[in-house]
């Protein structure tokens, strides 16, 4: 709600510092996790849910286009109220992850790799990089899928159910419902036109907690690889309300540096 | 007014379907309502069950609000059943396998106002995927058990249907997980099962117990032959009754309880001619009677919860009309204490944390309690918007109050919206008792009329809540008077000085309820057999006002004339007057005519606001076991009615509002829903918009300033849909084109009404707050799945303001502008964040144009904004002025961003270079220059700050302080800001200078030297410098 405010009251005089450093901070908590939501969608992931799976990895160009995939590097950039929040996403199929995220002048990242995990997020005065809990990276290897979860799902020790149909804003979408290896949950509804990914709700506990996410994602496009990748995606900020963001550089199975998933301070 | 979609209906109701457009919930799925709540009252709780293996996840059942669960012991809430029905009798966790729960539904303490389920439901996954199982037609559950050694086998208590006799009711059981039922026992059509028990450690032994009751419009009865305590030792296929030790029969509602960790300890709380506690030692087959206070033994058909302590088989609680509690296996029993502050009273659920007993949380009529000290106080969940209202009323503030009577939890009021949002501080009670109309004087802002139940109705003071009886007392020659349980009070809506309450007489008050003139003769049947309440309850007497019957229930004066008084009664009169009350006219013959049964409870009347011959109405006929949607429409003063019809129609009707500003708009709520006609009643469908599907919808207001739909649901508090314009405005044509942008009204320029506090909520319920600016609204025929959506916005100029990113979905979408210009991007290598990066200066009014990009498709149109003349404190003149020191502001915050990018370059360029060079004198040459604009940056913007804590200021950070001031604030800047602007200015300007210095002192050498080094000058360094 909070967030809300700010998108639509704007930056207040006297409150502006205190409440825009609340502001931001939560906007890069749902980049950061919204990048990690379009790699589930590029990575993605059994009328059966695998008659659904393959109708939806038939229309993202095909199984084998991704088992090509080895490494996706993503720039996208989050608009709000004219500011923008740049987020990069790095990830290499078995390595590892990185997100970086620039906010008013600043960049933080958060690496996930199948040994470790960190996370460096300057903006409230973190010097650090900080080691992400041993948790974290025991279920943090979906994050390093660049084919996604879908594609070979049950080589990859997940499990998909479909659900049926079910309503998002008009469309009847199928829903499909992926409980990864990790344990985390996401439930899928594809377009039953183009079985395009609409909407996906991710529920991950992570320290305790349980972390549900839904985000939308749109405007998909093919890439010269012959894969299909949303280039906006949405991430609700409260009712009525979302952060979009928009992918405006996709690279596939350019050559990273491993340097990249160490953290550099 | 808007020719509505006609067109498009004719068309959908011929043949060919898909070449239209249909119009659904989803076409305005973007006006997603506001949970107003609130938390600070909450509803009535009817199951709480845990998860005994994490003890902290738990779900919550409530009488008319669908399921909460928590995962964090109730620090925070989240709905997980809103897509069915919102009525639940109770809730079972699969402790083998929690992520299984089944949810009966159908409340089941059977009070006049209770709801009715539709059977039982499974999840396999906590909560986000529920399916039917069965059980559809029992109406009411009251509980669910499942086997602790093995989970296939569940039970199922079925009281059965409340209002009508019924085959579905009795003790169910499955052997399959829930796919399959059987009847396992069964008494009749007028008794079904109250409660049951499975004994955990012999589980083929099961208790329960079954009862015989009945609910008539005007009488209720518990107890009958069908009443009985049984027990069967072969897991339900052959039962016993146990009476060895019981009173005589006939009972009624028995409790029944079984100690988990001795299990042949049991306890019974039985109704009888004198009901009384029951204790046994062995397993039921002897029992001893014990006295008990009143609150073990009171109201037994609506108090049916007995819990003993899962380790402590001598600790037992009885949570009933208060919470008690026994240490000695319940031959003695305390009062909690209300040390914790106050307990809300009448408890029906009861769940002890079985790895720390002394935990527990209760269900109570006014919502969650936890204890920590076995129930000896509570602490308050106040984050549980469930409330259950019977009606809503707003007044013409601004922002606008929202009046409501809630049930168990009196008449209340709160603002639309407020600083930070609407919050459970926000809500003020106003008058006690169980809450019904709560109606607010349109005359007097400091005035509202409220009531408990049975007509006991005062004028109350809104600012010093003292109140004045205004109750119409019986005249010298007038029978005695019958008021309903929820007796209608009415405002005059085309003479708001006219107060109206009903009896069996309509009276009418112009001097605020001090005196009343009674306007009518008894309107309704005056039926003697269905007056005698005196009678009612059965074996307990239970008379409180609740049967009160053959009673004016609705009452609605005609907004285009004062004299035409409509008056609805609950035994199926509805009459009108045209000449004040002199002459009443009776069309209930009329309504059955058209197929309404005879003595159904007319729920609401709603005069027609632009056809004075027009009247709609709903009737409810639940209490004589119809569940039918009645609601109609008569154009000729009730002489013929058209029955609304609709496949989608679930639940009894509450309540039918015709729209403010289009005829053709109508709404209708019911006991399982929220309905929408945009063709004047040809169609409808549900509405959603973020409201539960199956929401009881018990009544419904317009504002007609701010257009908010806002509803009095009976669990989910009050719901506000913000601004219902779009729906008024979606014409046939409009429907068929691809996208539609909606023109806008002048925008008044306003960073919007409220601050904020400083503070962001802490516990409770927030409501939130409507959008505090216009939206730019358009309309998609088709979601969009390739292609972007954006909303440019130019100024005259021509110029490109902002771009703001659009929503894609299908019917209306909305987007915002804030009326700002585009922020200057930061520059990066500050070790703190930018603030200035996310402030722009507003635009000053005029006229803007609104290119929508949808894909390649571009959709223009104008934006007028406009100076906002409401706010006093913001002249013209401060505007202008304003603009002119954000504006410089703008500039500077570009040029210090762009001084830093540039040094930031140099930087990056000298580093690359150094590594080619050889030469330790260039290298040094180069570490001089780079170290020189280091100097120079560090002055530039906060290099060094390690923590928040330890804030650094530089150039950057102050011109920030200022513009963020400035261009935020609705003032005109002071003279310290714009002198501060200038000293600003003055160093930013010495900054450049001393940019262009250190490159004059650098550049040629650095040229030079890296030339010698057979390194090519790189081109921005040479910029730079100017050469």
């Amino acid at each position: 709600m909070k967030w809300m405010d700010g998108i639509l009251i704007g930056i207040n005089t006297y409150t502006f510092v205190k409440t825009t450093k609340a502001h931001h901070m939560k906007t890069m908590k749902l980049a950061l996790l919204g990048i990690t939501a379009v790699l589930g969608a590029f990575t993605s992931y059994a009328q059966t849910a695998d008659e659904v799976v393959n109708k939806y990895l038939d229309a993202i160009g095909g199984k084998e286009n991704w088992k090509k995939v080895s490494s996706v590097i993503t720039e996208g950039n989050m608009s709000v109220q004219g500011a923008d929040v740049l987020v990069t996403a790095t990830v290499v199929h078995g390595k590892g992850s990185r997100q970086d995220i620039s906010v008013m002048g600043m960049t933080g990242y958060q690496i996930m790799t199948p040994t470790g995990g960190w996370s460096y997020m300057p903006f409230q005065g973190q010097a650090q990089a900080e080691p992400m809990t041993e948790e974290m990276v025991k279920k943090g290897a979906d994050q390093y899928d660049t084919q996604g979860a879908l594609v070979d799902y049950k080589d990859k020790g997940h499990n998909v159910e479909y659900l049926g149909k079910e309503d998002v804003d008009g469309t009847e979408c199928h829903k499909l419902k992926i409980t990864h290896k990790s344990g985390k949950e996401e439930t899928y509804f594809l377009d039953p036109a183009s079985y395009y990914l609409i909407k996906a709700i991710s529920k991950n506990n992570v320290n305790g907690q349980e972390v549900e996410m839904t985000t939308a994602f749109s405007n998909y496009k093919k890439m010269p690889e012959g894969i299909v990748i949303p280039m906006s995606i949405s991430l609700p900020m409260g009712p009525g309300m979302m952060a979009d963001m928009t992918i405006t550089k996709v690279e596939i199975n350019k050559p990273v540096a491993d340097s990249t998933f160490k953290p550099s301070n | 007014m808007q020719r509505i979609l006609l067109l498009a209906v004719v068309a959908i109701t011929a043949t060919n379907l898909h070449a239209q457009t249909k119009v659904s919930s989803a076409t305005f799925g973007t006006m997603e309502a506001r949970w107003m709540g609130p938390g600070t009252m909450s509803g009535r709780i009817t199951a709480i069950e845990g998860v005994n293996a994490d003890s902290k996840t738990i779900y919550v059942g409530t009488a008319g609000g669908g399921v909460w669960k928590t995962t964090n012991a109730g620090a925070s809430f989240k709905p997980v059943f809103d897509k069915y029905c919102q009525s639940i009798g109770a809730i079972a966790i699969d402790q083998k396998n929690p992520r299984t729960v089944f949810v009966g539904t159908g409340e089941s303490n059977m009070r006049n106002s209770v709801s009715i389920g539709v059977g039982l439901y499974k999840t396999t996954d906590g909560g986000d995927n529920w399916s039917r199982v069965g059980l559809d037609s029992t109406e009411h559950i009251s509980k669910v058990v499942i086997d602790p050694s093995n989970s296939n086998n569940i039970y199922v208590a079925a009281p059965g249907p409340l209002w009508s006799e019924s085959k579905h009711r009795g003790l169910y059981k499955s052997s399959d997980g829930g796919k399959n039922w059987d009847k396992v026992l069964y008494i009749s059509e007028k008794a079904g099962c109250a409660d049951v028990s499975v004994d955990p450690q012999n589980p083929n032994t099961v208790y329960a117990t079954t009862w015989e009751f009945r609910r008539l419009p005007y009488l209720f009865n518990s107890g009958g032959s069908g009443s009985g305590v049984y027990k069967s030792i072969d897991g339900g296929k052959t039962w016993k009754e146990l009476t060895k030790g019981l009173p005589a029969k006939p009972f009624g509602r028995v409790a029944l309880a079984l100690a988990p960790s001795a299990p042949q300890n049991l306890l019974a709380i039985v109704e009888a001619k004198e009901t009384k506690l029951y204790i046994s030692a062995d397993g039921g087959e002897n029992w001893k009677e014990q006295s008990a206070t009143l609150n073990v033994v009171s109201r037994p058909f609506y108090f049916s919860t007995l819990v003993v302590d899962p380790k402590d088989h001598k600790r037992v609680y009885r949570p009933a009309f208060s919470f008690s509690y026994s240490d000695d296996g319940g031959y003695s029993f305390a009062d909690a204490s209300n040390e914790g502050g106050w307990v809300h009273s009448d408890h029906h659920a009861l769940w002890i944390n079985p790895n720390y007993t002394n935990q527990m949380y209760l269900g109570t009529d006014g919502g969650v309690y936890i204890s920590m000290d076995r129930g000896a106080t509570w602490i308050f969940a106040s984050n549980l918007p469930v409330g259950q209202f019977y009606h809503v009323a707003v007044d013409n503030q601004q922002p606008y109050r929202i009046y409501g009577g809630l049930q168990d939890n009196g008449s209340w009021v709160a603002p639309s919206a407020a600083a930070g949002g609407v919050q459970n501080g926000d809500w003020k009670a106003i008058y006690g008792g169980d809450g019904f109309w709560t109606i607010p004087d349109p005359l007097d802002p400091d005035i509202a009329y409220a009531e408990y139940q049975g007509g006991n109705m005062g004028r109350v003071n809104l600012k010093t809540l003292k109140s004045v009886t205004i109750k119409p007392q019986a005249g010298s020659n007038d029978a005695k008077l019958r008021w309903n349980w929820n007796t209608p009070i009415h405002i005059g809506q085309n003479n708001p000085k006219n107060l109206y309450c009903g009896a069996q007489f309509l009276f009418k008050s112009t001097d605020k309820g001090t005196n009343w003139t009674r306007i009518s003769p008894d309107l309704t049947t005056n039926d003697k057999k269905k007056q005698e309440q005196e009678n009612s309850g059965g074996l307990s007497a239970d008379n409180t006002s609740a049967e009160n019957h053959t009673t004016i229930f609705t009452i609605a004066e005609s907004p285009l004339d004062e004299n035409l008084i409509w008056v609805g009664t609950d035994d199926g009169n509805l009459q009108y007057t045209t000449d004040g009350g002199k002459n009443w006219t009776n069309v209930s013959a009329n309504i059955a005519a058209a197929g309404i049964p005879a003595q159904t409870w007319v729920s609401s009347v709603e005069p027609g606001r632009f056809n004075r011959n027009v009247i709609y109405a709903t009737f409810d006929n639940h209490m004589y076991g119809d569940h039918k949607t009645w609601a109609a429409r008569s154009e000729d003063m009730g002489k013929t009615w058209k029955m609304f019809a609709s496949e989608d129609f679930t639940g009894f009707a509450h309540k039918i509002k015709e729209d403010l500003v289009n005829p053709e708009l109508l709404f209708l709520g019911t006991e399982m829903g929220l309905f929408a006609s945009v063709d004047g009643g040809g169609s409808w469908f549900r509405m959603k918009n973020r409201i539960p599907d199956y929401s009881l919808v018990r009544d419904i207001a317009i504002h007609p300033v701010t257009n908010d739909l806002v509803i009095g649901t009976h669990g989910r508090g009050i719901i506000i849909v913000d601004d219902i314009s779009p729906m008024r405005g979606l014409t046939a044509g409009i429907l068929e084109k691809d996208v539609h942008v909606f023109s806008n009204k002048p925008v008044p320029l306003s960073s919007g009404k409220f601050g904020d506090g400083g503070f962001p909520p802490t516990g409770g319920w927030t409501a939130g707050n409507p959008a505090s600016l216009p939206a730019v609204q358009y309309y998609l025929k088709e979601r969009v799945m390739t292609g972007d959506v954006k909303l440019d916005i130019y100024d005259a100029a021509g110029k490109l303001v902002q771009t703001v990113p659009g929503s894609k979905r299908k019917g209306i979408n909305k987007v915002y502008w804030n009326m700002r210009m585009t922020p200057i991007k930061p520059a990066a290598g500050g070790a703190k964040m930018d603030y200035g990066a996310f402030v722009a200066p507003m635009v000053m009014p005029g006229e803007y144009t609104l290119k929508l990009k949808v894909g390649e498709k571009e959709y223009t149109d104008k934006m007028v904004v406009v100076h906002d003349e409401g706010n006093k404190n913001f002249s013209k003149e401060d505007l202008e002025a304003r603009y002119a020191a954000a504006m410089d502001l703008y500039t500077m915050q570009a040029d210090i961003n762009a001084l830093i990018s540039s040094i930031n370059e140099e930087q990056q360029l000298l580093k690359k270079n150094g590594e080619k060079v050889k030469s330790d004198k260039v290298k040094k040459l180069l570490r001089d220059y780079t170290s020189s604009l280091e100097t120079l940056r560090a002055t530039l913007l906060a290099t060094k700050q390690k923590s928040i804590f330890a804030d650094e200021e530089q150039l950057r950070e102050r011109i920030s302080e200022v513009y963020g001031a400035v261009a935020g604030q609705e003032s005109r800047p002071s003279n310290l800001q714009l002198e501060r602007i200038n000293v600003l200015k003055g160093q930013l300007s010495t900054a450049r200078s001393e940019h262009a210095k250190i490159s004059r002192q650098y550049s040629d050498k650095v040229r030079l030297a890296l030339s010698k080094e057979g390194v090519k000058t790189p081109d921005a360094l040479k910029d730079k410098t100017g050469n």
